[in-house]
């Protein structure tokens, strides 16, 4: 048995100001905005252009769903008895956006250590599931949804002590009271911070470490599988390698944060030898190893395309133009944020930089939508707008990864959220204060 | 040829001297005033040196010279001086003198400095040691001068070791013993470092501005000090006594310039710090440069300053992998090979130097790298000049040292060839007439063929010994036909005893023999052990002599490299600043004026000598002028950026609670690839700020993206003063037990402060106003005079804050204090007293989208420009950050998203920017008589999809999208052809 770490021990009674902080959450008049009840009855939203990105965009069309589900999509749709029939002529739908990296819901203040639940202690944490704790009620899933998102791939790790394996993502709906009616799926990836390989020995000895893990978890996999063939005498329950179990059968794919080229294809090799199947998260080099990306299938989510480059001599649009160059070679991606949860209004700039630096601008909206969904397995219910998927939509004044576009309404699985996110809550309370101070001084 | 040395005249009587020599004793600079212990030295020192080559000052040399030394000082130098009847001949055959080197800026003595300087009138800040002079606080045990002795340094002035203001250099031999003894020159220079010691813990300035201000502050008060006492001793009734503080009174010299300045520069931007300084206080001025003064030789010419140059040459860059040098910027690359260049550089430009080996960790190094640099092209006199006669002039010790004449002190330097050929190695070294050894050439030497004698005949033969290297053997033993190699041969020559083992089969004798033997002429006495056999005697006689060792090969660096000369010296550096064409016009663009015009569609541009003619439609192109077809193109003003922090060394000083004396202009560097990073996003001017460590902290800058201009270049001139400030969590949070700890505190300091620089003010009034002031002057204090300047107007605060309480606290205090306040920046809950500041006049300068990453920034919100806006605020963004900086229009674009009209967007990031700055009047719209600073766009700068593929600024181009990518092929192509020199120089 390990000691307490002391400091760990106090730092549970002495964050006064963390108490702080949760009284202030309280007494704020200001509330996260109400989540939208389920869809009741069938919606037709009619005259606008939808954006399927699942084929032919469809003009002055309709699209219909029910019960969260999209049901018809054309210009000649024949609508349900008791459908509730919007017109959004002038308008464009598209399917929601999907955050491919997030702390949605894990993060809150990023000062405030007590607000955030996303690394766990020691290298090793296959067993952790992120939903478990996801803030329903966080102030930024509003925020995030009026910018047109309605997924969120929150993922545990990240950052300086970040661990080897830092536990399950899943995907979340941006729509809901409680984490258990968000998830739409659990165990969605198993999150790897790829060692630095600035420093060789660092990286030799992390290296041993994640390889040795994965070994444990395949021998206790052999263990537990042989007694239940009968050949072998019961196993006790090891709930880190018992959680490796999906990822080593392949069920569930492992999310490596690699930037580095070395990184890249280092990861790909191991994956290779585990067996398992890759997503690189990150990808900053991944253009100088397009054809090891493609012999192995291996995905990219790029982060943060609005950022410039660690090298002084590289261009300027250096990471502007990553996607391009992706898209170029054949490589399968998709366009992550940052994982900060207080900006995931900006992920639609990020495919927008990439558009302005060669991305056609369709790929660049898949790299938000289609793409995601494909890579994480999750295209059967989200990602596109095609009968039988989620009703996950957005109706909005124009292509969303434009800047002057105004997401007007989101559907998250058919319920009509509320748009008055907390920006909007300040927005209009203060907008009182200037109008009753503009009032009293007669102006 | 036998390998000897020089004393074969006189040879017995050379070497019992040079036994006796080897005693570290200063035989003619010993103490003067103290007791004899024990029995007294006085063995005689009248020397004559024969058949030398004696290079007497540079360019100046005498072939088969003579050179006379009695006492420790030259009796006579020539080809014909007369040898006393009473000298020591040293025959110096094939060797050459060279007066000794003078390291101008040493690190010697100074070992184990002492920080705690505890008792007595001592300055209130531990960085403050201008009292302290080398030859006081030397400490002469292992104090660094064998190793300059090696490199052919004689004489070195040493420099203090520790703080801001270091203390006084002093000039001493380098002979061995006491400082008194050996000092030379005392008081020579004050020296200065533009940082402070951490030895000296941790306290105000902890940072490059507060290191700046703090020598700006000491030498006004050490000129304060001067003038205080000069009156209190004129007259000193009814004046309060002034302070008698020993470091200042130290200090007053060189504060009204009569002494030098030495600096120490770390790189070229501190040189041109050191200038500066130098120029505000009209100081004479030396520097200790970096090694990087290449990058600017054609500003440094142009300069009254004494440079001292160091030979620290960077490692060959780590590309032990293809990724190590993918990783390797070009910068880095670039100053590896230029490096060695920059005293030839100096010299081609006119610059004098001298050379130390300050900055060097092995002094070993020095001479090596000094035939690096004549390798690389400096002329060998020069070189020579910049170790001798130079030093000896900085120094002031030119009377004495520095050439080799009658009456000059006997430095001198005794070389087995020419200093600047790399196979030269110095033999001795001469200070004050005593010797010091460095290289000492055997008297015997055992290579050649030796005849082998054994008793009993065990092993005659024939000994054959090659030197490999200098004391270096290998040899063989052939016995008959058979050859038999020997191992573990040695030769010590002052013992003269040689040693060799070998392994022997035959019928009398089997296993190890090992041969010992003393050196006689040309005679080998030996005794011999076959092991556990036989013990034998056995003699040798030479019958030839053995070859010179081959000279180690050298291959000097490949030179043929052709490196632009580009400002600031990496990748993207420019050669020359771009030009400014008498009239450009820039055609059919949609134009943004951010003025009366508004937007016009299918406009023109029209710029003459750097600044806005007109704008308007059809506008006819002048004679000569550039035409810039931007058919389907946006233009719009340069971008602005009122918050940014790039580009500087140090943002924060922590020191003190308030530090409105720190000036951001004083530590600029533009060896920031951001800046170029800036300009290809369309921003031509940056407010380069304090960081917000202070309730009221340091003076801004405001700057243009002039990439490829020296850092004084930048500065916008005619933009007003602005200084920092900063409420709520950081300034309280700073910790390590400073006020303030609380918002509370932060309103008491600031209000406090006021009313002392108030007092301060009506001090300088006072005085001011008194018809003919007698008595004591105020003492000038920058901090309080930067608060008075604030008071009255002539410096604009722009404070950090995030919550609506200390905004509206900051509002009612300058209210009640009588100051103004110009903007509020971050200013996250600015929204939430809109109409506040709106009627009070104040500015908001907010981020289009940050939050969340503090208790105090939770309640952030996007609308926050647009309420502020719409409230009637003068609002502004920001970036705070070197990449967002690279896109503020889609920063105002975002804007858009939350309901602003596209026009009110774009002013955030220009004319708005510029109205909350002050530079309005030159910068922020498109109007005629104000700059040339435009960008034009691929389309809407507001949209998604557009680029910037001109910026322009002062009607110059400084970024074009083509010119991007011709210049991303001669990075590449330089560090291309940089890898590979390195390749070659490592696999050789």
């Amino acid at each position: 048995m390990r000691n307490l770490n002391f400091n760990r021990v106090m730092r549970a009674f002495v964050p006064v100001s963390a108490l702080l902080l949760l009284s202030l959450l309280l007494s704020s008049p200001a509330v996260a905005q109400t989540p939208a009840a389920p869809q009741s009855q069938p919606v037709a939203l009619t005259g606008g252009t939808i954006h399927t990105l699942a084929g032919e965009t469809v003009e002055n069309g309709t699209i219909l769903f029910e019960n969260g589900i999209i049901t018809a999509i054309g210009t000649d749709v024949e609508l349900p008895a008791g459908t509730l029939v919007e017109d959004i002529t002038g308008k464009h739908v598209y399917p929601g956006l999907i955050d491919a990296w997030s702390q949605m819901g894990i993060f809150e203040i990023s000062a405030v250590e007590m607000t955030l639940d996303i690394n766990e202690v020691g290298p090793i944490n296959p067993n952790v599931r992120v939903e478990r704790a996801f803030h329903a009620a966080s102030r930024h899933i509003g925020v995030a949804r009026s910018a047109g998102v309605t997924t969120s791939v929150t993922t545990p790790g990240g950052g300086w002590g970040s661990p080897l394996i830092a536990g399950q993502s899943a995907a979340m709906m941006m729509d809901g009271w409680t984490w258990e009616e968000m998830t739409l799926q659990a165990g969605l990836g198993m999150m790897v911070s790829w060692p630095n390989p600035g420093n060789a020995r660092n990286y030799a000895r992390q290296l041993g470490e994640l390889r040795d893990a994965f070994a444990d978890a395949r021998a206790y996999m052999t263990a537990v599988r042989a007694h239940e063939a009968g050949n072998a005498p019961r196993h006790d329950f090891d709930s880190r390698w018992h959680a490796m179990m999906p990822v080593l059968d392949g069920d569930m794919p492992v999310v490596v944060g690699a930037n580095d080229m070395r990184q890249i294809q280092d990861a790909i090799t191991w994956a290779q030898e585990e067996g398992v199947r890759l997503i690189i998260l990150g990808g900053r080099d991944a253009h100088l190893v397009t054809e090891h990306l493609i012999a192995y299938e291996v995905p990219v989510l790029i982060t943060t395309v609005q950022s410039s480059p660690s090298r002084w001599w590289e261009p300027y649009n250096a990471w502007y133009e990553l996607p391009a160059q992706l898209h170029r070679a054949g490589v399968t991606f998709a366009i992550a944020g940052s994982n900060n949860a207080a900006n995931v209004n900006r992920l639609p700039f990020e495919a927008g930089t990439a558009a302005a630096f060669g991305l056609p601008v369709e790929e660049a909206l898949k790299s938000l939508t289609v793409y995601p969904a494909q890579i994480f397995g999750l295209d059967d219910r989200i990602g596109s707008l095609q009968p039988g998927l989620h009703a996950d939509l957005l109706i909005t004044t124009g292509n969303p990864i434009e800047y002057s576009t105004r997401v007007e309404q989101v559907y998250v699985q058919g319920r009509k959220s509320d748009m008055n996110d907390m920006h909007r809550q300040f927005f209009q309370r203060y907008s009182e204060k200037i109008r009753q101070r503009q009032a009293a001084s007669g102006r | 040829m036998m390998n000897c040395c020089y004393v074969k005249s006189g040879l017995r009587k050379a070497v019992f001297g040079l036994l006796l020599l080897l005693l570290p004793v200063g035989l003619f600079a010993q103490s003067q005033t103290s007791p004899t212990d024990g029995m007294r030295d006085n063995t005689p020192a009248v020397f004559a040196f024969t058949n030398a080559t004696i290079i007497t000052s540079p360019g100046n040399s005498i072939a088969g010279g003579t050179l006379v030394v009695r006492n420790g000082v030259i009796e006579a130098v020539g080809r014909n001086a007369r040898i006393p009847a009473d000298a020591r001949v040293f025959d110096l055959s094939g060797k050459t003198i060279y007066p000794g080197f003078i390291d101008p800026h040493a690190r010697i003595g100074m070992q184990d400095p002492e920080t705690d300087l505890d008792r007595g009138n001592q300055p209130w800040n531990p960085q403050l040691r201008a009292h302290l002079r080398a030859e006081q606080v030397f400490n002469h045990e292992n104090d660094g001068s064998e190793a300059l002795r090696k490199a052919g340094f004689t004489v070195a002035a040493a420099v203090p070791e520790l703080g801001i203001f270091r203390g006084q250099m002093a000039v001493l031999t380098l002979n061995d013993g006491s400082a008194t003894d050996r000092t030379v020159r005392s008081s020579v220079a004050q020296s200065v470092s533009l940082n402070r010691s951490s030895e000296l813990g941790f306290s105000y300035p902890t940072s490059n501005i507060g290191a700046i201000a703090l020598i700006r502050q000491t030498l006004y008060d050490a000129r304060w000090h001067h003038d205080a006492h000069a009156a209190f001793n004129r007259n000193p009734a009814g004046l309060q006594r002034p302070e008698y503080n020993a470091m200042l009174d130290a200090l007053s010299t060189a504060a009204r310039g009569e002494r030098p300045l030495v600096f120490e520069a770390g790189s070229d931007e501190e040189v041109l710090r050191a200038l500066r300084i130098a120029r505000e206080f009209n100081s004479t001025l030396w520097v200790r440069g970096s090694g990087h003064e290449y990058r600017m030789a054609d500003y440094l010419r142009t300069q009254n300053f004494s440079l001292i140059l160091p030979l620290s040459f960077p490692d060959t860059p780590e590309i032990g992998t293809p990724e190590d040098a993918f990783n390797r910027n070009l910068a880095e690359l670039r100053h590896w090979y230029l490096a060695p260049e920059n005293p030839a550089r100096l010299a081609q430009a006119g610059i004098r130097f001298s050379f130390t080996s300050d900055g060097l960790s092995n002094k070993a190094d020095f001479l090596p790298n000094l035939r690096k640099a004549v390798e690389a092209g400096l002329d060998a006199e020069t070189a020579l000049r910049a170790l001798t006669s130079q030093p000896a002039e900085l120094l002031g010790i030119s009377a004495t040292h520095g050439t080799l004449e009658r009456g000059k002190a006997a430095h001198f330097v005794v070389a087995d060839g020419d200093i600047f050929h790399h196979n030269t190695r110095i033999m001795d070294v001469w200070i004050d007439g005593s010797r010091h050894i460095i290289n000492r050439e055997p008297h015997h030497n055992p290579a050649g063929s030796w005849e082998l004698v054994s008793s009993g005949s065990l092993f005659d033969g024939t000994i054959t010994l090659t030197e490999t290297r200098a004391g270096r053997f290998s040899g063989k033993l052939m016995i008959g036909e058979e050859e038999i190699s020997l191992s573990s041969i040695s030769y010590d020559d002052n013992a003269r005893r040689f040693r060799a083992d070998f392994m022997h089969d035959d019928i009398s004798t089997t296993g190890p023999v090992r041969l010992t033997a003393s050196l006689s002429g040309d005679r080998l006495h030996g005794w011999a052990e076959v092991t556990g056999q036989a013990r034998i005697n056995w003699q040798a006689t030479r019958t030839a002599y053995g070859e010179q060792p081959e000279p180690r090969e050298h291959k000097p660096l490949r030179r043929d490299l052709e490196l632009a000369n580009v400002r600031p010296n990496m990748e993207f550096g420019r050669e020359s600043m771009p030009e400014q064409p008498r009239a450009i016009l820039v055609q059919n663009a949609t134009i943004w004026t951010m003025g009366e015009q508004g937007v016009l569609e299918n406009a023109d541009l029209l710029v003459r000598d750097g600044k806005v003619a007109e704008v308007g439609r059809d506008l006819r192109a002048p004679r000569g002028a550039v035409v810039i077809d931007a058919q389907g193109r946006h233009v719009t003003p340069g971008l602005i950026d009122a918050h940014l922090h790039s580009g500087v060394d140090g943002v924060n000083e922590v020191g003190n609670a308030i530090t409105a004396e720190v000036r951001m202009a004083d530590v600029l560097n533009i060896n920031n690839i951001w800046m170029y990073r800036q300009l290809a996003g369309g921003l031509t001017t940056a407010h380069v700020m304090h960081g917000s460590a202070n309730p009221i902290g340091g003076q801004n800058v405001t700057l243009k993206m002039r990439w490829g201009a020296l850092s004084h270049d930048l500065v916008l001139e005619g933009a007003p003063r602005t200084v920092k400030f900063a409420l709520g969590e950081n300034p309280k949070r700073v910790g390590t037990g400073r006020y303030p700890d609380t918002r509370m505190g932060v309103e008491q300091i600031i209000a406090d402060r006021f009313q002392m620089a108030k007092d301060y003010r009506a001090r300088w009034q006072a005085w001011e106003s008194s018809r003919n002031p007698t008595g004591i002057p105020p003492r000038r204090d920058l901090r309080l005079e930067a608060l008075a300047d604030i008071l009255d107007g002539n410096i604009d605060i722009h404070s950090h804050s995030y919550r609506q309480d200390e905004i509206l606290m900051l509002m009612v205090l300058a209210e009640e204090v009588g100051f103004e306040v110009k903007a509020f920046h971050h200013a996250l809950e600015a929204y939430k007293v809109a109409p506040e500041l709106a009627e009070r006049g104040i500015g908001a300068v907010v981020w289009s989208d940050w939050g969340g990453f503090k208790i105090e920034a939770y309640d952030n919100t996007n609308y926050n420009a647009r309420l502020l806006y719409e409230a009637g605020v003068v609002t502004s963004l920001h970036s705070d950050n070197s990449q967002i900086a690279t896109r503020m229009n889609w920063e105002a674009a975002k804007m858009v998203r939350t309901g602003l009209d596209p026009e009110t967007a774009l002013s955030l990031v220009t004319s708005r920017t510029a109205e909350l700055l002050g530079i309005d009047h030159l910068v922020g719209s498109l109007e005629p008589g104000k700059d040339a600073d435009f960008v034009i766009w691929s389309g809407d700068p507001l949209s998604t999809f557009t680029i910037a593929e001109q910026t322009w600024i002062d009607g110059r181009r400084f970024f074009d999208i083509e010119e991007d990518a011709a210049m991303r092929e001669a990075v590449e192509r330089e560090r291309a052809e940089l890898i590979r020199l390195i390749l070659e120089v490592k696999n050789d």
